[in-house]
């Protein structure tokens, strides 16, 4: 029927032991699988297989994000209607990319970034029972979010970017900065009616600026920080506020320098909602609603 | 694509000015339009006309629940499923009904009249849509709790499993949670389309009896919050601020000044539709409905309207 939510995220690391001990201790993912090279993990109350996934390499970023559909026959109709935009697919069958993975089409973004539409996951189940199950684990580690929520990605051109996942993917744009040129800054798109599942923002093509994970409220962003100053992870931004989204946020880098993020807040869109636009004068408030700037690092440092 | 998400609950009350007191000055609700004998309501985040219409008549009652489709198609292929499941349907045009569009109106097995609507008159939210802060100011201008929006509706059924049937094969909803007697049939069920734990919820009772309709708020500071303007305004509260087991929802009862079971709600999971339904058994029914009591009230399972 269509696409659902973020899947997963794939991430360059240069010291897969770091990133393990860092994304299991610190942020509290659960380990689900391991080969040579890769790690996969989830949060504890997602019931797939795997949503995030560490792979060595030489350098950080993100080798490429996936988002659920509903249907395997989605993958067919998105496969159809990419193909006949020009756009090269590839297919993956059940478990070919991956152990637990699910059957996939992958194509590039018009930014190079490679985004990957994915149905049938193994289902592991989160770490409750399903029969009188309590509201929460206990003894879970870390920030332990109980979710991934959404990536921001950088692009040369956000219009055209912001366009393709518009027009061939069936995102809903949610908000947006436009500079005074007219063109778009920024974008935040849905699928899942909420503030976003995916944004652009410009930089260079190909580049990750963050993914982020869900937690339930701002008492649990504080708690984020507590982790992340007791660990000495490297906080970029105090807990704070997004004008876009309304969100409320924590931004840090792993020890491989990806930046993560927690978030929570946010709206509930229906599909027929309008946009709501931020002009350029007022992007220091769109992004960082207290301070009222935004900081070079944010705008500059990516992977 | 079938139902989006809960759009209106319609009930009756004895007094529409002391109703109407109490949504904006009380929940902080915005009053968008008052017609003879109906006040139309909305929460300041809702861009629709309407979520809560109150209507004079000599008994307090449920009229109706009304639920959102994405598509215009999405009534007509409705209608189809509804008629041939057995029900009358009935067509309201356009224009009909304060403050939207078309609908289809028809009775669930359990005699509760639902309406499916597409189109709802936009009258905005209150904050811009250039630059816009993101929180309001006392949205009530009265100190009032000031929910974002409507959650859900739990009615009650003689027959919960034949209710959710419906609701399910005909309406496409999902179950997420469901609570089983001790011979294995359904005494509750809880079902989404919003990819929340619940939109809608069923438990056993009188056929057409409304348990309470409840609003989304935030976060856990804000539920406690609510609780400090109910108990300064002199609010009757039924059950909290307390945890569910269903829905893991953090919650208040309460009600409002003529009956009608309100709640605020936060909390809860994200289930995608392939979520696997969490079952419980009659013997933790405590725990299900109310986390840290472990044991429900009599006024919490006589009480409806």
């Amino acid at each position: 029927m269509s696409i659902l939510r973020l899947s997963h995220v794939e991430i360059r690391v240069p010291d897969l032991e770091l990133a393990t001990a860092y994304y299991s201790e610190v942020v509290g993912l659960l380990e689900t699988a391991r080969e040579a090279e890769r790690v996969f993990m989830k949060c504890w109350d997602e019931h797939q297989h795997h949503s995030v996934v560490l792979t060595y390499a030489p350098t950080h970023g993100l080798n490429h994000f996936g988002f659920k559909v509903t249907d395997a026959a989605d993958l067919d109709s998105y496969q159809a209607r990419l193909e006949a935009a020009g756009v090269a697919v590839r297919r993956y069958e059940k478990g070919e990319w991956g152990p637990g993975h699910g059957q996939a089409i992958r194509f590039a973004l018009p930014s190079g970034h490679e985004m990957e539409l994915v149905h049938g996951m193994e289902q592991v189940g989160n770490l409750l029972p399903r029969t009188n199950p309590p509201p929460r684990p206990m003894g879970l580690v870390g920030m332990a979010p109980p979710r991934i929520d959404h990536i921001f990605l950088t692009a040369e051109e956000v219009d055209t970017v912001t366009a393709f996942l518009r027009d061939l993917l069936n995102f809903r744009l949610t908000e947006q900065v436009v500079g005074d040129d007219g063109f778009q800054i920024a974008t935040w798109l849905e699928v899942s009616h909420t503030s976003h599942d995916i944004a652009l923002i410009t930089g260079p093509n190909s580049g990750l600026h963050h993914f982020a994970f869900w937690v339930d409220d701002w008492n649990d962003i504080r708690t984020a920080a507590d982790t992340c100053a007791y660990h000495g992870v490297h906080i970029e931004t105090n807990p704070t506020r997004h004008g876009v989204t309304r969100g409320q946020c924590l931004y840090f880098f792993d020890p491989c320098g990806n930046r993560n993020e927690v978030f929570t807040g946010g709206y509930w869109v229906d599909p027929d909602a309008e946009p709501t636009t931020w002009t350029e004068a007022e992007m220091g408030r769109a992004l960082f609603y207290y301070d009222g700037v935004v900081n070079q690092r944010f705008l500059t440092v990516h992977t | 694509m079938g139902v989006l998400r809960l759009s209106h609950v319609d009930i009756t009350v004895t007094d529409l000015d002391l109703a109407c007191a109490y949504y904006t000055k009380v929940i902080g609700m915005v009053e968008v339009e008052r017609t003879a004998d109906s006040v139309y309501l909305k929460c300041w985040d809702e861009i629709d006309h309407h979520s809560l219409r109150l209507t004079y008549a000599p008994r307090v009652g449920f009229d109706l629940m009304s639920f959102k489709v994405e598509r215009e198609d999405d009534l007509a292929e409705f209608e189809n499923a509804v008629s041939r499941y057995g029900f009358p349907v009935q067509r309201i045009s356009r224009g009909a009904s304060v403050g939207q569009g078309e609908s289809i109106r028809f009775d669930t097995p359990s005699g509760h009249p639902m309406e499916l609507v597409r189109e709802l008159e936009k009258v905005g939210g209150s904050l811009p849509k250039l630059n816009p802060r993101p929180f309001v100011f006392d949205a009530s201008g009265s100190g009032g709790i000031a929910p974002p929006r409507m959650d859900h509706v739990l009615v009650t059924a003689e027959e919960v499993g034949e209710s959710t049937r419906f609701y399910t094969s005909v309406l496409g909803f999902r179950i997420t949670e469901q609570l089983l007697d001790g011979n294995g049939h359904q005494i509750g069920t809880w079902m989404e389309r919003s990819h929340s734990p619940h939109d809608l919820a069923v438990v056993a009772g009188p056929n057409g009896g409304l348990h309470h309709f409840a609003f989304w708020l935030d976060d856990w500071d804000q539920v406690r919050s609510a609780a400090d303007i109910l108990a300064y305004n002199g609010i009757s509260v039924d059950v909290g601020p307390t945890r569910h087991g269903i829905t893991r929802g953090s919650t208040i009862y309460f009600f409002d000044p003529l009956g009608t079971r309100n709640e605020v709600f936060t909390g809860g999971y994200r289930p995608d539709p392939d979520f696997p339904t969490i079952t419980w058994t009659e013997d933790n029914a405590g725990r299900a409905i109310f986390y840290y009591e472990g044991e429900l009230n009599d006024r919490f399972m006589k009480v409806h309207t």
